[in-house]
């Protein structure tokens, strides 16, 4: 991708996060699944989640409007932006509230906006790295000047607490343990303010042609709703295999493309699968001058949040004129995705 | 120059009840348009669609619902008094009362200053149908009539002492009242200003007017600028702006919708005829208007512009603005008119125009202008440098400029420059005094149990409906919802959870009652000081992580204690060390928390009315009375802890469900067994050597007196204690102690210290003599504390002190406590606060909020009872048409079931003839039904009544009461505090003399 020699610079001013609730750990989860904590530990290796609906009632008790207004009106108030000067507002989302409304529009009615442009992007794990290249975008364009770039995902929805899994094989067991629920956000803006990161590369690109989905996620309606279709299957073998290998090409490609050496990234954002697969990412991906930012241990696989949630990380350690460089891989149709950022 | 700041508004038009609807409707492009409600004129008998004499072509105009109702008892304004108010008054009345809300300030807070009241009006119908009924004028006939009593009467009501005047210049009636609102302020001449119009149809008399002269609109509709316009559409209206310097509203941090820049009043003069709209005078005003803005045309992004939709109208007005626009080099000027929406609000039409404006500058978007798609081709309004607003129109970051015009049928012109608020930065105190306690309080204040529900009703709605920051908001509550006699407080750490809690108690009348206390008392706190016993690992953990105020003064208490400790207390408690139960640790660290809690109680605005502390407890008592200094209570505290924790073991104490009477027998021969603690008439604590205990233990047992051995590690305030006595006594002569400058309750004494000094003789006595809590408490009972306050980190002493007998005079203080248990953080002692807020405390609101927090934030306006309807003998008729089959005037509502049960309970039994003709007389001076007079209502606070009202009531008084004849005036006015007081003296004055027969035989 080659930027408009005349663009403006599109720059990332603030992020906010929210997260639902109290953290769940390992041993409250096995409790109410009847799964083991042990095994969760050991081959999940993710510590603690959240969840948006009650882990004991199943009531649901924050929706992905309500995590996403929280999440942009913290970014909001992080980079003193008021939100009647946001141009535009774009979420990536796998799991909206509702197909219609798309979700985005009920956040900015949260939001207490009218009269701005929105767009919701449908996507998994690549969702937010997409927002974040629409929104850059469209700053770039220069026909928009700030604009509210939101990631989030409630995956609760297929949390079925009512279900006993003392007996479920561990394909099975692994959607319910994996996730948690959460959502970020960040402004975007056309010269420096707030944290004054630079967002100088995003990629985002569908490379999954003729390739079986690696992850389905089906929505039912009033004609199937009786189906006996399983809601999430994964094939997790499949994303062993490939997610690490894509990975390093994708670092690969972001260097190239920025002209950077693997020696010039003070900090990296790997893809944030679990605790488990995320180490033996990292591993491979072999930066060992930079710092690792991940969070999916102790926030759970929470989807489009998780960019966020790493920047937020980030943004706390980041001194001027440092680089980070983020990896992320969405295994449904096998999209790569990432992006760059530098303080100045 | 200066400049106006718009700071607050509300208004009422067709199809829009409140300032909200009102930007909805606009924002839809609605039509607020309908057919002439029955309740006004039979418009088909005035009808006649071709000219006619005496007709109308049009059954349609912009009507406002409800226009009868209104809430008398909210202005304790009698039922008699508001029937014969003009409805102009009464909307005007409510109006302004939102307006004033929704600058940020509680109405009660401008009563006695010098604010001004400015209402264009210029329909002046109810008095024409009131006043020619001659034989009906009566006192409030001719008050509540006349247009010239409606700014007055807001003034009157709101107590506002400056400039008060009703302006009248017909259509631009509202705009010039803006414009000398702006001229007061800019003057000095007031510091606030209201700034109204309001305009009702009661008569056809305008629209056959507006027929006559060939200026109707056929379908009721104003079509602004359009091909299709072919006349005026009548509208109805209320609304009221609060204006402000803008200098003084920033200095305020005072959110301004809008600021007006400049404004300009001229007149047609000599003109082509006197309701003929003049071109050259029109372009005149508008160019003084930008002259007195400072600003050039092409500056100007949009106008607002009068827009009748009358061809000569609409083409003498786009001719005036192209004069200024027409060679601009920016975009050409956007237009468009509100008439289009819901007609011609004749006195509300310049109010009607620039609430539109500021909303619009508000929301940075001007709504489109209906009907004007349909573009009038012959304006050549490109050729004038305008365009029609055919669509929304964004308006770009920074400011813009907007122009206002509103002109008078009698050639009256008025025009107004406004632009956008300056970008508002939070100006809260940035000092580094501690603030927050990690939870915001939601305090609301209503006239009647009613009003209250009804208004949390309201704000619940108007709060689930987007995400409002919870600080904020209730920092708003306190300063806005304040001064009426129901006080309600809930606390809430956020907005979802605050808009369940006002819904819960808005549903359930019982649970707004327990979180509503009145207005009219102050309270009477008693700090009681938690001892030895209450503390744990980690107790308040919740409070120091929650609550940024409690944290300084636990560190600040932990900073004093560690030159003495040798570590930190504070982290022992908070790691959750077991070790805070040894004595060593348990002492100063129920200390650094009692002190760190009274302090923080203090900053918020609870003041001790008195103060006791059970045992260690008082020590944190003292240091808050003054007794000594921060540094050397945490010196003594730490001496007598340590001190103590080097006694040898083999100590105890027995807790014994008896009084001490009873246990002298089985300590008689006991003589290392002593009395420890009285904590009631038959709760007492012994203390001495365990097997000793152990025997009295079994002692007791056979007399069925139930024990508890306590887990202590010492025999406390016992004879064991008198090895450390002489090293403690030496600190402590160091340290000395004053005479505690707050009223303290002394449980070394039992009683009140009178004038004794806290000394090392006192505090040496103190660890050797026994508590006499019971005994203190009860002594404490004589100053009548209406609430007591446990300091410390369980409310041990709040169940000690329920099993203790009341106090003399039979009510118990209500018992509260910041820290209940411990998981206890910022929610407790926030209902603390809310619970003393209720018994009449004024919080200092700007500690219980971190400074981000205290910033305003728009609440809904007050919500009044709509139940009251209030209008006229029936609707106008041509003379001679058939009366209506039903009448239209529509019945006052039944009082609940409810309702009637609590006035029967209230109403004085069994009725005599002289309670009977007072009753009577009352309810007919007032307009109240007889069954409505309780005797606790008084007559000028909650009827209404006035010096009139109170001669004529003298006067009935006497036709019915012939031993009256000798009452004066003065003799009677201090008798009438009440209805029962009232009653009570007629009672009295008219009873037979005392040599009567009844009276001797009774």
């Amino acid at each position: 991708m080659s930027d408009h020699p005349h663009a403006p610079e599109v720059h990332l001013a603030s992020v906010g996060t929210a997260l639902p609730g109290d953290p769940v750990d390992n041993a409250e989860l096995a409790r109410v699944l009847g799964a083991n904590e042990e095994w969760i530990e050991m081959f999940i290796g993710t510590r603690t989640r959240h969840f948006a609906r009650d882990l004991k009632t199943g009531t649901v008790r924050w929706s992905l409007a309500d995590l996403c207004a929280q999440a942009a009106e913290r970014a909001l108030a992080a980079a003193d932006v008021d939100p009647g000067d946001l141009d535009f507002v774009v979420l990536g989302t796998a799991t909206p509230d509702t197909l219609m409304p798309a979700t985005v529009n009920n956040v900015v009615d949260l939001l207490g906006l009218d009269q701005v442009p929105t767009f919701q992007l449908q996507s998994g794990c690549a969702g937010a790295v997409q927002a974040l290249s629409l929104g850059r975008t469209l700053i770039a364009s220069g026909e928009y000047r700030t604009g509210l770039v939101i990631g989030g995902d409630v995956c609760s929805k297929h949390l079925d607490v009512d279900r006993d899994l003392t007996k479920a094989a561990p394909s099975d067991l692994v959607n319910f343990v994996l996730f948690g629920d959460g959502a970020g956000a960040a402004v975007l803006t056309d010269e420096p303010r707030g944290a004054r990161v630079v967002l100088r590369h995003v990629l985002n690109r569908f490379t999954g042609l003729g390739r079986t989905p690696g992850q389905v996620i089906e929505w039912f309606g009033l004609a199937d709703r009786h189906d006996d279709r399983q809601a999430l299957t994964e094939d997790y073998k499949a994303i062993e295999e490939h997610v690490p290998v894509m990975a390093v090409e994708i670092l690969w490609e972001l260097l190239g493309e920025l002209d950077w050496s693997r020696q010039e990234v003070d900090y990296i954002l790997p893809p944030q699968l679990s605790g488990r697969m995320t180490r033996k990412i990292t591993e491979q991906l072999n930066v060992p001058t930079a710092v690792e930012i991940s969070c999916v241990a102790d926030t759970g696989n929470n989807g489009n949040a998780l960019p966020f949630l790493q920047i937020e990380r980030l943004l706390e350690k980041m001194s001027d004129g440092q680089k980070a460089l983020a990896v992320a891989i969405e295994s449904s149709k096998w999209i790569k995705a990432g992006f760059a950022l530098e303080k100045i | 120059m200066d400049q106006i700041a718009i700071v607050g508004l509300d208004c009422r038009f067709p199809g829009a009840p409140d300032a909200h609807a009102y930007w909805e409707l606009l924002m839809r492009s609605g039509d607020g348009i309908r057919n002439v409600p029955a309740q006004r004129w039979d418009a088909a008998d005035f009808h006649s669609p071709t000219p006619a004499q005496g007709r109308a072509n049009t059954t349609e105009g912009g009507f406002i619902d409800a226009p009868d109702a209104f809430d008398n008892e909210f202005f304790t304004i009698s039922p008699r008094e508001a029937a014969a108010m003009d409805p102009q008054q009464r909307l005007l009345l409510q109006c302004a009362w939102r307006a004033v809300e929704d600058a940020g300030i509680a109405p009660k807070h401008l009563a006695g200053t010098s604010t001004g009241v400015y209402v264009g009006i210029m329909g002046n119908e109810w008095a024409q149908l009131h006043l020619t009924d001659y034989d009906r004028v009566s006192a409030q006939v001719g008050s509540g009539n006349g247009y010239c009593m409606t700014a007055n009467r807001v003034s009157y009501h709101l107590d506002l002492k400056g400039p008060s005047l009703a302006v009248d210049t017909a259509c631009s009636s509202s705009l010039v009242a803006v414009h000398l609102a702006g001229n007061a302020l800019l003057s000095g001449e007031c510091d606030y200003a209201i700034a109204a119009g309001v305009n009702v149809a009661l008569t056809p008399a305008l629209s056959i007017f507006y027929n006559q002269a060939g200026l109707s609109a056929p379908d009721g509709r104003c079509k602004p600028f359009s091909a299709a316009a072919d006349g005026i559409g009548r509208g109805e209206g209320v609304g009221a702006v609060v204006l402000r310097r803008l200098k003084d509203a920033l200095a305020d941090g005072q959110q301004v919708y809008a600021v007006i820049r400049g404004s300009a009043v001229n007149q047609d003069g000599r003109s082509n005829g006197i309701t003929a709209p003049n071109r050259w005078s029109q372009q005149e005003v508008i160019g003084a208007a930008y002259r007195r803005a400072g600003i050039a045309p092409d500056q100007v992004d949009f106008t607002e512009g009068h827009g009748t939709g009358t061809v000569l109208g609409d083409m003498m007005e786009v001719s005036a603005l192209g004069h200024h626009h027409a060679g601009r080099a920016a975009r050409p000027m956007a237009l468009g008119s509100v008439k289009g929406n819901f007609g011609h609000t004749e006195g509300a039409a310049g109010i009607a125009g620039l609430i539109k404006v500021a909303l619009s500058l508000h929301h940075r978007i001007v709504p489109a202008s209906r009907f004007a798609a349909d573009e009038n081709e012959r304006l050549d309004l490109r050729g004038k440098g305008l365009r029609l607003l055919k669509a929304p129109l964004r308006l770009p970051r920074g400011t813009s400029v907007a122009g206002l015009s509103s002109f008078g049928m009698g050639g009256t012109n008025a025009h107004a420059v406004l632009e956008s608020a300056p970008a508002a930065r939070p100006t809260a105190a940035e000092d580094d005094r501690p603030r927050g306690i990690g939870h915001a309080l939601y305090t609301l204040t209503a006239p009647s149990p009613q009003a209250l529900r009804r208004n949390l009703h309201a704000q619940a709605d108007a709060l689930g409906a987007r995400r409002a920051p919870v600080g904020p908001v209730g920092w708003t509550s306190h300063r806005v919802k304040s001064g009426h006699r129901h006080r309600f407080a809930i606390s809430a750490p956020d907005t979802a959870t605050l808009v369940q809690r006002l819904r819960a108690a808005a549903a359930d009348p019982a649970l707004c009652a327990a979180l509503t206390g009145q207005a009219g008392t102050t309270p009477r706190t008693a700090f009681l000081f938690t001892g030895q016993g209450s503390q744990y690992p980690r107790m308040t953990a919740g409070l120091y992580q929650d609550a940024p105020l409690y944290r300084h003064f636990l560190d600040e208490a932990d900073g004093a204690l560690r030159p003495h400790t040798g570590r930190s207390v504070r982290d022992l408690v908070l790691s959750g060390e077991e070790s805070v139960h040894l004595t060593r640790w348990a002492q100063p660290a129920l200390f650094a928390v009692g002190y760190a809690l009274g302090r923080t109680l203090q900053e918020l605005g609870v003041q001790p009315s008195l103060l006791l502390g059970h045992s260690v407890g008082e020590y944190a008592a003292a240091c808050l009375a003054g007794v000594f200094p921060l540094d050397a209570a945490a010196r003594l505290i730490t001496a007598r802890g340590a001190l103590m924790q080097q006694l040898p073991d083999g100590g105890g104490m027995l807790a014994v469900l008896a009084g001490r009477d009873e246990l002298a027998a089985h300590l008689q021969d006991e003589p290392e067994v002593t009395v420890a603690v009285v904590n009631g008439p038959r709760a007492t604590v012994l203390s001495g050597t365990t097997t000793a205990l152990n025997r009295v233990a079994q002692s007791c047992e056979r007399d069925h007196l139930r024990t508890r051995m306590l887990r202590v590690s010492h025999a406390f305030h016992s004879p064991l204690m008198d090895p450390m006595l002489d090293d403690f006594a030496e600190i402590a002569r160091e340290v000395g102690g004053a005479v505690p400058q707050l009223p303290l309750y002394s449980t070394l004494h039992g009683r009140l210290l009178d004038g004794e000094a806290m000394d090392a003789d006192y505090w040496v006595a103190h660890i050797r003599r026994p508590v006499l809590f019971a005994d203190a408490f009860t002594a404490a009972g004589a100053a009548a504390p209406s609430h007591t306050v446990e300091v410390g980190p369980s409310p041990l002493l709040s169940s000690l002190t329920r099993r203790l007998p009341p106090p003399a005079g039979g009510i118990r203080p209500v018992a509260t406590a910041p820290v209940r248990a411990a998981d206890s953080g910022g929610q407790d002692l926030a209902d603390t606060v809310a619970e003393l807020y209720r018994g009449g405390l004024d919080p200092r609101w700007d500690t219980l909020y971190p400074a981000r927090d205290q910033r305003p934030y728009r609440l809904g306006p007050y919500a009044f009872n709509d139940e009251h309807r209030y209008w006229t003998q029936g609707p106008a008729r041509r003379p001679g048409a058939a009366p209506p089959a039903a009448p239209a005037a529509p019945a006052p509502p039944a009082p609940s079931a409810q309702d009637s049960a609590v006035l029967v309970l209230e109403r004085p039994a069994p009725t005599d003839p002289v309670t009977e003709t007072a009753l009577t007389a009352l309810a007919q001076v007032g307009g109240y039904e007889v069954s409505e007079l309780g005797p606790l209502l008084r007559l000028y606070e909650d009827l209404g009544f006035d010096s009139v009202m109170v001669m004529e009531l003298k006067k009935r008084l006497e036709e019915r009461l012939p031993a009256l004849a000798a009452l004066t005036v003065q003799d009677l006015l201090p008798r009438l505090a009440s209805v029962g007081d009232l009653v009570a003296f007629l009672r009295e004055y008219c009873a037979p003399a005392p040599d009567s027969t009844q009276e001797r035989t009774a």
